[in-house]
């Protein structure tokens, strides 16, 4: 049966050209017939569906017929597999197979380190403005055969591969195309299979627009906007060109409004569970045929990523153990991570038992080569065997539109299988061969087992007969001869080709020296020649007398152990299994209640919560039967602390640096409500802050208003009915002054605060002219459309007044500068952030109504920040200004009462000093109806102190949101036990998984995953600042 | 030099005076003069820091030395009384670590920087000699009630040497209280921790790591060997060894007369130090130890003090309790570990001093010995427990008057003196508050 393993090499030179339709014949024709049928094979036609023994019949590359009692055709060679399965080819849904490969990236986050960052080369053709959007990239055009990465994909099975362009932000169209040998022409099967965008910050800090994640959205949002223009605009403008300026030619665009006009696929790359929200908002908002090639940690958010209904890729790189070797290297292990590498095997399982519709790809793996084995872990942990299959072979032939043709071995299909020797996903099994459009590629053949026992004749000593045990590894036998009653061991034992040699020593039985042997091994005889120590030749031939006896298994099925945590939210440190209860009455007793209202401070006073708002405020209240009574003698109430400019809680960088002006980057396009700086300023009873984009720009990105909800999903942070907002910034950050890329001094506009005006100025004029623009063409329609711009729409909003404006400030001149402009545009400035100067101009601001949001203290970090004073915030109070204490910094925001407390050394009453972190933000960020003071009607967010919060030795006892207790400090305890349990299950699962495995790097798993490199720096010192005081 | 290096040498240099710049305002106020007569501090609280409060007490000091406190003490004539009743007596406060003289102005003002000198190994650079006794930060830390700073050079594995300061005098040298106090040494970073901002890999970590551990046993060896010739150098045969600046300061340091402060937090750096320290028989006093309390026996054991720094920071470890920066000071102190207290290490913010301490009462730290880790516990520390730190006869009168708890922020100091001089209490913070005051008064009309 093994003989025809030989005929491979030859068949396949003589297929090689077969599907060059219109190329020339060079030399002779080639007609091998193409008629194959295999018999007595285990087929699965599709996943679930088996035939034990049937035949699969080919011809000219297609399946002509399948099944139990097929009639094999009289010119068809005949293949028995009997012990074999047929398996329909794999499809691989991502792969750079053939791709121009992308330039070095720099590490996640789009950090300024990294002395190289990359460079975009300039596009030819009607390219798009921006080099990241190269929409028009298709992988036909740009796909070259590559032999060795179809050769890997081969070894696991796959046959087809969506060949996915990897460069940019919109990177393009993807291609199917076959995994064999042969020219473009022959291998691509589909030239179009989806749009390809990439969800992540690409190209480091000096990359240009965009270098951050929210940028990068940004980005995808205003390009589908553009698409739909770009349809519009050159549909208006066909219709009658008089009259109208051309619009443009952009390749990329004119690609894209395809996609929308046609729904055709859209497939983008999320790096974790957030993006994959972020993306599904995305093709919602824009209504796309999405797929995701997601992360590995859907599992993660499991409810908020099925509620999406979007299919999803999933990666198989399971990370390698977090490495406990040390204890110190065990300190610096989140639990995070520990979970995670615990429960990422279980994804695909997880998603599959939810419905989610998903497919396997071996992008991502170290090595594509392992993939079948991550294939096998995921089924051990959950994945049915049958939706793995799905997931490689219906699922994506599906969605690729290619079910007609691909998928399953039913007749009429495209003869695309993978022969193997037991169940595809199951160890030991090994892929033998697989075939692609009817032609054969061998992947791995055994040789012929040669273990058993033979006797054996010797021409050099006729007389005696000697016996060759061979046993152990089929391709590395071992064994030994006896002969003339001795036992001799087998030395240098080598097998391949099908010759199998080796040496004996034979001292003992006559010949002093190395007997030298080799010979040819068929089923049951080898023909071999040898050489005696004295140097005579000789042959010798061996007779199969019993082949190997089945070596029992002695090793024990492996019991699949399943993550051993249950989920929390978030998936790791203080993470709950579900959102605090919101009880429908709390009841707070006896204390004194600092309600920053009309009420002012109330001694031994109770406060009723119903269903999460205030209800009463008073004493001596009585309690509904199933209140939640809390006994607050002696402790202090407040309302929650709220910060009017924190960073926390953003995925990646905070500034969209490569522009000016980029009021269409939005900061609730990239919360991470898993950042643990929110358990942490709860723990401190801040309750709320206001999230701004970075102080890069002079008009930088839409704000959040959030709550601390610790463990909802992003969207769950905004508090609704807060008004939009947007970050201004001035002075030294925006000119650049610190900034010096290669020792230049930057080039962008503007470098003065001269240019910072004209710019703020030019910007605002521009979006009264769009709004013109709109309303010129509200009148006659039939005329192209002006271009939906995000920037300018939230420009007009602003100059409606419905976008508040932030903006950060130092020096005295700027604050007048910005205030001048805003009223020269009929505008109010909402607050004035930092405002270090504000004392110098406190009449300004009154007059104007803006609220100044400053540091208590911060002074001397950078030359405009020299005349900061103390005393700053109660001068401007004084001078009537609406004045907050804000953080800028995460730690600094799990102790606003201490300062508020610095308002209180000059002469302001207590609750005054407390409205800076409680009603004065509120009032500022347009939430003072909702929050910021303890009023009947209002949300209610508290916290108990266990002395007054102006107090140093105060500290906080319980914060509430929304009616919902999400720290306290004696659950905040039981967590802290819990974590040490979890981390120490999880530590001695490692230590347990090595010490029963070779190693704890699984092969092709993934490194360890930075999902939040901006908590890992201790934010400290003068280094912090720097980062920080943007 | 040749005509072309002589030519971007002196560029170099001129960009540099074009880019300098001169801090923005010159103080009106000045440096106080010498105690002329006793002064008594009559009726107030007085937190000796060593023994008990005293309640309606009295304390009088002259020549710059206290010399009498009690309850009802008899006042010499000539002495100056001021009625404190309702107010506190402190010493000054004193700051530890920080970088106060040396860096002004962080960003956009390089020529106020003179916080790291070049190189790696500078045990002779003496941080007093750049003490600018111009910087608006001084005045600013005495309105907080920091009367002592230990200004130390940064940078590099061995950095310089700290010297304790007084926030008061005309020049460096009147200013400096000790120099000396403790040679600077940074301990290199021990655990490998990948990140996504670095390219460096573990093998390059490692040889980094393997390099600078070996900097510095090399500084060590190399001056000990100094040392040894410097001392032989007389006798007979020997002959004369030409001085070297960094191994000729250290030679105090080997003699045990100067501590070394190394800074290190992580716990494999903390137990890296001790045991280098012991084997190089030097005094050590850990400075950051945000780990220290998990080898609290091994400090203990050793009686290495701790510089607890920044106690308003963030766990290093996602993992970690939020409070634990908080509560460490508790921590050790309960394990009977001589510590001190000191903020963030910028001048800027050395007034907030005693916010650290109130911070980790909060957490856990009994009050008397807050108010011990930023008086009496860095004295001790820094070697000048002889001078200032608590309020006894003979030491400096070096205190301060407030108008309550100085842990509460709340709380103002009113009056500081250093050496009996009656300081200007004035600063730039003042003076541009009341600058402005002014501006609201003429434009109110008044």
């Amino acid at each position: 049966m093994q003989r025809w393993w030989y005929i491979v090499a030859a068949l396949m030179i003589a297929l090689a050209g077969v599907f060059a339709q219109t190329a020339p014949t060079i030399g002779l024709r080639s007609n091998t017939p193409t008629v194959h049928a295999f018999i007595n094979a285990r087929i699965i036609v599709a996943p679930g569906k088996t035939i034990p023994n049937g035949i699969l019949v080919i011809r000219h590359g297609v399946i002509e017929a399948v099944g139990e009692n097929v009639i094999i055709p009289a010119d068809a060679r005949v293949w028995d597999l009997k012990g074999l399965s047929l398996y329909p080819g794999l499809i691989e849904m991502v792969s750079d197979i053939g791709m121009p490969k992308p330039p070095q990236q720099q590490g996640a986050g789009g950090g300024l380190g990294g002395a190289q960052q990359q460079r975009q080369e300039p596009q030819k053709g009607a390219a798009h403005w921006n080099a990241k959007v190269l929409a028009n990239v298709a992988a036909a055009n740009e796909f070259q055969p590559d032999a060795k990465a179809a050769e890997k994909l081969r070894s696991q099975g796959f046959t087809l591969a969506v060949a996915t362009p990897q460069r940019g932000v919109f990177r393009g169209t993807s291609a199917v195309v076959n995994l064999g040998d042969g020219s473009a022409t022959d291998l691509l099967v589909k030239p179009f299979a989806a749009h390809h965008i990439a969800l992540e910050a690409t190209g480091g800090f000096l990359s240009g627009y965009p270098n951050s994640l929210m940028g990068t959205i940004a980005l995808i949002r205003q390009t589908w906007y553009d698409a739909d223009w770009y349809r519009k605009a050159h549909e208006a403008y066909n219709k009658k060109p008089a009259g109208q300026k051309r619009p443009e030619t952009n390749a990329s665009l004119a690609v894209l409004a395809d996609a929308l006009a046609l729904k055709q696929p859209v497939m983008i790359k999320a790096t974790d569970e957030l993006n994959f929200l972020r993306a599904a908002k995305i093709g919602k908002e824009f209504g796309l045929n999405l797929w995701i090639f997601g992360s590995g940690q859907e599992y993660q958010r499991l409810d908020a990523i099925k509620a999406t209904n979007v299919p999803v890729i999933l990666p198989l790189n399971f990370p390698d153990a977090p490495s406990v070797d040390t204890p110190e290297e065990a300190l610096n292990v989140t639990l995070e991570e520990l979970r995670h590498w615990d429960a990422a095997p279980e994804n695909p399982g997880r998603l599959h038992k939810a419905g989610v519709q998903i497919a396997l790809t071996s992008a991502e793996l170290k090595d594509a080569g392992s993939f079948r084995a991550q294939v096998r872990k995921a089924i051990e942990r959950g994945l049915n065997a049958d939706a793995a299959l799905a997931a490689v072979t219906t699922t994506p032939a599906s969605w690729l539109g290619l079910s007609a043709r691909y998928g399953t071995l039913e007749a009429g299909k495209v003869a695309n299988f993978v022969v193997t020797d037991g169940d595809l996903f199951v160890e030991k099994t090994n892929v033998r061969e697989v075939w692609i459009d009817g032609k054969q590629y061998e992947v791995k053949v055994p040789p012929t087992d040669a273990r058993g026992t033979w006797e054996m004749t010797i021409s050099a000593d006729p007389d005696q007969r000697g016996t060759l045990t061979l046993k152990g590894e089929v391709e590395r036998p071992t064994g030994n001869v006896t002969w003339r009653e001795k036992e001799l061991r087998l030395n240098n034992v080598t097998y391949a080709a099908g010759r199998l040699s080796f040496t004996i020593n034979t001292d003992t039985i006559g010949w002093k020296g190395t007997m030298i042997l080799s010979g040819m091994v068929s089923a049951n005889e080898i023909h071999g020649v040898g050489e005696r120590p004295d140097g005579a030749p000789f042959t010798w031939l061996a007779s199969r007398r019993e082949p190997a006896k089945a070596e029992p298994d002695t090793t024990k099925p492996k019991e699949p152990e399943m993550a051993s945590l249950p989920d929390v939210f978030p998936p790791g440190e203080y993470g709950r299994p579900r959102l605090p209860a919101q009880p429908q009455n709390v009841l707070v007793r006896n204390a004194t209640i600092w309600t920053q209202g009309p009420q002012g401070k109330l001694e031994g006073t109770d406060m009723l919560v119903t269903r999460g708002k205030i209800a009463r405020i008073g004493k001596n209240l009585t309690a509904p039967a199933d209140a939640v009574i809390i006994d607050a003698t002696g402790k202090h109430v407040t309302p929650g602390l709220i910060d009017a400019h924190s960073h926390t809680a953003v995925s990646a960088s905070v500034n969209e640096g490569g522009q000016a002006i980029t009021a269409e980057v939005r900061i609730a396009d990239v919360l991470d409500p898993d950042d643990i700086w929110i358990y942490r300023q709860l723990a401190g009873g801040t309750t709320a802050a206001n999230i701004l984009h970075g102080s890069a720009n002079p008009i930088g990105g839409q704000n959040a208003v959030v709550k601390w909800r610790w463990g909802a999903l992003p969207d769950e942070l905004l508090i609704a009915g807060a008004p939009p907002g947007v970050k201004f910034a001035l002075g030294e950050n925006v000119k650049q002054s610190h900034f010096n890329p290669g020792g230049q001094p930057s080039t962008r506009y503007p470098r003065t605060r001269m240019g910072v005006e004209q710019i703020i100025r030019d910007r605002f004029k521009a979006a009264l002219d769009y709004e013109r623009d709109w309303k010129e063409w509200e009148r006659d329609k039939t005329r192209i459309p002006p271009r939906r711009d995000l920037e300018l729409d939230a420009i007009v909003e602003m100059l409606k007044g419905t976008r508040l404006i932030h903006s950060h400030c130092y020096r005295q001149d700027e604050i007048l500068m910005l205030i001048r402009v805003a009223e020269e545009f009929g505008i109010k400035i909402a607050t004035f952030q930092h405002v270090l100067e504000g004392y110098k101009v406190a009449e300004a601001i009154t007059k104007h109504g803006a609220g100044a949001s400053t540091f208590s203290d911060w002074w001397s970090f950078k030359i405009e920040a020299y005349d900061a004073i103390l005393g700053n915030g109660p001068l401007m109070h004084r001078q009537g200004v609406l004045v907050s204490y804000n953080s800028d910094n995460s730690q600094l925001a799990t102790r606003m009462n201490w300062e508020a407390s610095k308002a209180a050394k000059f002469g302001l009453s207590e609750e005054e000093a407390l409205n800076f972190v409680t009603l004065n933000p509120a009032k500022q960020l347009g939430i003072a109806d909702k929050v910021g003071s303890l009023e009947v009607g209002k949300d209610a967010d508290f916290v108990i102190w266990s002395g007054n919060p102006l107090s140093t030795f105060s500290k906080c006892e319980q914060t509430w949101v929304d009616g919902r207790k999400y720290f306290d400090v004696m659950e905040d305890a039981q967590m802290r036990e819990q974590i040490q349990n979890e981390r120490s299950t999880l530590i001695q699962k490692i230590h347990t998984s090595k010490r029963t495995s070779s190693g704890h790097q699984q092969a092709g798993g993934g490194a360890p995953r930075f999902r939040r490199p901006n908590e890992i720096s201790l934010r400290s010192c003068m280094e912090g600042m720097y980062d920080e005081h943007e | 030099m040749n005509t072309n290096k002589l030519f971007r040498f002196v560029c170099g240099w001129s960009l540099l005076v074009v880019f300098f710049v001169f801090p923005a305002t010159a103080s009106d106020y000045h440096p106080a003069p010498k105690q002329k007569n006793p002064i008594a501090l009559v009726g107030g609280t007085i937190h000796t820091v060593s023994g008990a409060v005293i309640s309606g007490g009295t304390i009088i000091f002259d020549k710059g030395k206290i010399t009498a406190i009690g309850v009802g003490i008899s006042i010499p004539p000539g002495t100056e009384q001021i009625d404190v009743r309702g107010k506190h007596i402190y010493p000054g406060l004193i700051d530890a670590s920080s970088n106060l003289g040396l860096l002004e102005v962080g960003l956009g003002a390089p020529g106020t920087v003179d916080a790291a000198e070049v190189g790696t190994i500078n045990p002779n650079v003496r941080a007093e000699v750049a003490v600018n006794p111009e910087s608006e930060q001084i005045p600013v830390a005495r309105s907080g009630g920091v009367l002592i700073v230990a200004t130390s050079p940064g940078g590099g594995l061995i950095s310089g040497l700290a010297a304790a300061m007084m926030m008061e005098g005309w020049t460096w040298e009147e200013m400096t209280l000790q120099s000396g106090v403790g040679l600077i040494v940074n301990w290199p970073s021990m655990v490998f921790s990948p990140s996504p901002f670095s390219q460096q890999t573990r093998e390059n970590f490692l040889e980094n790591r393997e390099n600078n551990l070996k900097a510095i046993r090399n500084a060590f060896t190399d001056a000990r060997a100094y040392w040894t010739a410097k001392k032989a150098e007389g006798q007979k045969g020997i002959p004369y060894h030409h001085t070297d600046p960094k191994w000729e300061a250290m030679i105090p340091v080997l003699e045990g007369k100067i501590p070394v402060f190394v800074n290190a937090n992580e716990v494999t750096q903390i137990q890296a130090a001790m045991q280098w320290a012991e084997e190089e028989k030097v005094r050590m006093v850990l400075v950051g130890g945000r780990d220290a309390w998990r080898v609290k026996d091994q400090l203990l054991a050793k009686k290495v003090p701790v510089i607890f720094t920044d106690v308003q920071n963030a766990p290093a470890r996602r993992w970690e309790d939020y409070d634990l920066v908080f509560k460490t000071p508790a921590l050790l102190q309960s394990a009977g570990i001589q510590f001190c207290i000191t903020g963030d290490r910028s001048g800027s913010n050395a007034r907030n001093l005693p916010h650290h301490a109130a911070n980790a009462v909060a957490y856990g730290l009994p009050q008397d010995e807050a108010l011990k880790s930023i008086t009496l516990y860095p004295a001790q520390i820094l070697g000048i427990a002889d001078r200032v730190g608590s309020l006894e006869v003979g030491k400096d009168a070096t205190l301060l008057i407030t108008d309550g708890d100085i842990l509460q922020i709340t709380t103002n100091v009113e009056q500081a003196f250093v050496l009996g001089k009656k300081v200007d209490m004035r600063d730039k913070h003042k003076s541009l508050y009341n600058k402005y005051k002014e501006k609201y008064r003429q434009l109110s009309g008044e």
